[in-house]
């Protein structure tokens, strides 16, 4: 909140004074600038936020003329070449809401995604593990009868995604257009003034850019100026720590466990076009298993845990760890609990699948159980640690971070990968605005349109994750959990209430 | 809601046009009034330029590129003014379109008067692409920007805020975009060097604004009418003067002198910012247009009569600022407030 933070103090301070303040650390970096070549926008971060904001730029026919760059440290080559058997699912899978969709659309790069490879879901299941109480999602209210039920968001493999904003950006041409692909920023630093023989770039930011490699050292390094230098560079956002913008969060202290499932054979009777999300609370361990469809009977598994649930879940040979998510939609937490603690060391290998078929026969079922899980795609099982941050701001002069850069939530939503398309959507507006009316698009009075349309809604959906996460992590029958679940039914039965929680879970 | 600006600006952020009345009393420590007085002093004896005019907005320089300073309110306004005039060339193409209808060159010369610290001209001076051939990359279709300011700090101000722009930079290089301190008198009584086939010697451009001004003219030594016709003078024929400014009427006079100056926590600028008598009604800038399109018709030896009023246009439209959302295109709010004009001259 530094320039804010300033102005509000400024009928305080003594006007000679006033220059000095938040100039200087910006100022001390300066150093005489070797000629760098001018962008209108550099964009450091080649996932799909960053590509997002870049093939939104060349879509719009009031920035396609910008001169644009994107600096991406993996191979965007590899990324651009991405292809998997249609039998095989890549676990980092992101629940698109119909409105990044359809911001994906207008920028024409959903055609260039695999729609063989995306699942639409129009259902959504979700309960307590602990009491049982359920909600389900549907837009069966705003859907005529006897036809097909709408979407509520749709399955995308990240690589998809990020491989057809690829061949978006492509199909622009490459006209004033550069990707630094295989690259690190090495240093961000002011410009300087060019006095007599050019622009005075001292509030500049300046990037040198390197390429990564074995024969990296031997190389000089490019440097360009950035009229907006945007941070799509995720958590740990260097642009970010260059615009010296604090962030404010904490760890979890969970892991989330992703997994590619496959699914067995549908019951005969569900057999529709309808396909159902599966997100079950488990108090007791810390966090929601989900299970999220994707193409040919296949699912995606989030399960948020506590690091040592997941060590123990990522160290299961394949029978057992099946047989623990099956069980982590069907059977009491107290038995839950027991199976999560049962020694590997034990000689029978089939202990888990027989706890589970033992402790099922006297257990309950619920109509709203998923399919049982029967395989795992080899080498999907992977876990990472979930995280709560939210920059202090989006934006500072010449800056603006989108993406994880600006914010990281908890993902019991699916709501990360389209709050950051949703920056990258308001960001490519301002700009389009911006160069229509004349504008910096690097001014702070440009960017602030930008921050002040995603600064709420973020801070909103990150915060109802926040608390969702907290109300569900609390274990036995107290008040807490009484009143979670009251609630849960209450909303299952207000029609209104729920479509209004529905589309500000689809971004609308 | 004209002048309520958003809790979260600070206390001195004041509603802009407002901000730069000479009677405002900011917080702002006149270090060197005396220098900048003998620098723009220079004697402009036929001049509409105001002498407090001129030493209040020399105060005012410092902060006039602050995004939170006291110009804020003027600076959200900007993007209107891009509006308004595309607005006014929509209804009212430049004549050169009919010869060549559908293509949008950026073709029209602008005139900036009273271009302070180059809030709109430095705007309008970034849409001039680089590449003359090229389409208008906005509807203002700019081809050149000539801003003038009678204050000295302003101009530096406005000249150093530019090259922080490379694009811009460049277009002060090439000479389509310049700054001159100098007044619209001075500008009219210079000679084009390759005069056109009309008779007139002096320069003409395509769109003269005169944003935020008229009410900072100094009418001791002019007449509304003799001003506005000296700025048509400088209208190429069937060109538009634009501009805006604020109404003095009993809305305008609630929201501007009662709620906007009231005690804190209510109002949001000092008692006293507002000069009210300089506020002028869109009737009477009507009125004033017509007979300045009269005058400015005349010529040496010959006095133009109602056809001068032929072809001519007025374009009125009031603006609302909203705290929080800012500034919004209000038609039929003319009279509450803030609002922008158009002439356009005959044919």
């Amino acid at each position: 909140m530094r320039s804010i933070t300033r102005a509000a103090f400024r009928p305080y301070i003594c006007p000679s004074c006033r220059h000095g303040i938040g100039a200087g650390r910006r100022q001390l970096r300066t150093q005489a600038a070797q000629s760098a070549e001018i962008y209108d926008v550099v964009c450091v971060g080649g996932g799909p936020a960053g590509l997002g904001l870049l093939a939104a730029l060349r879509a719009s026919p009031i920035t396609s003329k910008l001169k644009v760059a994107l600096v991406e440290s993996q191979d965007l080559g590899k990324a651009r070449g991405w292809n998997l058997d249609s039998s095989q699912f890549s676990n980092r899978v992101s629940s698109l809401t119909p409105s990044s969709v359809d911001f994906l659309q207008k920028i024409g790069a959903w055609e260039h995604l695999d729609t063989d490879r995306v699942q639409n879901y129009q259902e959504m299941q979700v309960w307590d593990g602990e009491t049982g109480s359920r909600i389900s999602f549907d837009r069966s209210s705003e859907t005529p009868a006897f036809e097909d039920l709408q979407t509520v968001a749709s399955m995308t493999e990240n690589a998809n995604l990020v491989r057809g904003l690829l061949r978006r950006i492509e199909a622009s041409g490459d006209e004033n257009l550069t990707l630094f692909s295989n690259h690190t920023v090495a240093s961000i630093e002011n410009g300087s003034d060019l006095q007599a023989e050019g622009p005075d770039l001292s509030a500049w930011p300046i990037l040198s850019v390197k390429p990564t490699g074995p024969n990296a050292e031997t190389l000089a390094p490019t440097r360009i100026a950035a009229r907006l230098l945007v941070g799509a560079d995720g958590i740990n956002s260097p642009v970010r720590s260059f615009a010296d913008i604090p962030t404010q969060g904490w760890d979890y202290n969970r892991h989330g466990i992703v997994a590619t499932l496959a699914l067995a054979d549908l019951d005969p009777a569900t057999l529709s076009n309808t396909r159902t999300a599966y997100q079950r609370f488990l108090p007791s361990l810390g966090g929601p298993i989900a299970l999220l469809p994707l193409p040919n009977n296949h699912a995606t598994l989030v399960w948020s845990t506590r690091p040592e649930h997941a060590a123990y879940l990522k160290s299961l040979p394949t029978p057992a760890f099946i047989a623990m998510v099956n069980a982590a939609f069907s059977l009491s937490m107290t038995d839950l609990s027991y199976m999560m603690g049962i020694s590997q060391s034990s000689s029978d290998q089939t202990s888990h699948e027989d706890e589970l078929n033992w402790r099922l026969q006297h257990t309950p079922q619920p109509s709203h159980i998923p399919p049982k899980a029967i395989g795992v795609q080899e080498g999907t099982v992977a876990s990472f640690p979930l995280r709560f941050r939210h920059a202090a701001q989006y934006i500072s002069p010449r800056i603006a971070l989108v993406g994880d850069a600006a914010h990281v939530i908890h993902p019991l939503a699916g709501q990360g990968l389209n709050l950051g398309l949703a920056d990258v959507a308001a960001l490519s507006r301002t700009i389009e605005y911006a160069v229509s009316h004349g504008m910096d698009i690097g001014d702070l009075l440009t960017l602030e349109r930008y921050s002040s349309e995603r600064y709420l809604p973020n801070a909103k959906i990150g915060g109802a994750c926040d608390l969702l996460h907290k109300m569900y992590s609390v274990t036995g029958q107290g008040p807490i959990t009484w009143a979670r679940s009251l609630g849960l039914e209450v909303i299952d039965r207000l029609p209104f209430v729920k479509s209004f929680l529905m589309k500000n879970a689809e971004g609308y | 809601m004209a002048s309520i600006r958003p809790r979260s600006l600070p206390f001195r952020a004041l509603r802009a046009p407002t901000a730069l009345r000479p009677t405002c009393r900011l917080h702002i420590t006149p270090r060197s009034t005396v220098q900048q007085k003998s620098q723009f002093t220079r004697n402009h004896s036929t001049s509409s330029v105001s002498a407090d005019e001129v030493s209040h907005f020399s105060k005012l320089a410092s902060e006039w590129w602050d995004p939170m300073g006291h110009s804020r309110v003027l600076h959200l306004m900007n993007p209107l003014r891009h509006e308004f005039i595309a607005q006014c060339l929509a209804e009212g193409p430049p004549p050169a379109d009919a010869l060549s209808p559908g293509s949008k060159p950026a073709n029209l010369h602008y005139l900036d008067i009273g271009c302070g610290g180059g809030i709109f001209a430095e705007s309008l001076a970034r849409t001039i692409p680089l590449d003359p051939a090229a389409d208008a990359p906005t509807p203002t279709r700019a081809a050149s920007m000539t801003a003038i300011d009678p204050t000295t700090a302003l101009i530096t101000i406005a000249k150093n805020h530019a090259r922080m722009d490379p694009t811009v930079d460049s277009h002060l290089r090439s000479g389509k975009f310049r700054y001159l301190n100098t007044t619209l008198e001075d500008v009219l009584a210079s000679e084009v060097e390759s005069p056109s086939e009309s008779s007139v010697t002096h320069p003409q451009y395509d769109v003269v604004s005169l944003f935020e001004v008229i009410e900072h003219i100094d009418f001791k030594t002019t007449t509304p009418e003799a001003f506005l016709a000296n700025c048509l003078r400088g209208v190429k024929p069937g060109g538009w003067l634009v501009g805006s400014t604020i109404a003095r009427t009993l809305p305008s006079f609630i929201l501007n002198q009662v709620i906007a100056e009231a005690p804190w926590p209510i109002g949001v600028v000092p008692r006293g910012t507002h000069e009210w008598n300089k506020f002028v009604n869109p009737s009477e800038l009507h009125a004033w247009s017509q007979e300045a399109l009269i005058r400015a018709a005349d010529t040496a030896v010959t006095r133009a009569g109602a056809a001068a009023l032929e072809g001519s246009q007025w374009k009125c439209v009031g603006t609302i600022y909203v705290p929080g959302l800012g500034w919004k295109i209000v038609p039929g709010s003319e009279d509450w407030g803030n609002y922008f004009w158009a002439i356009k001259r005959g044919v």
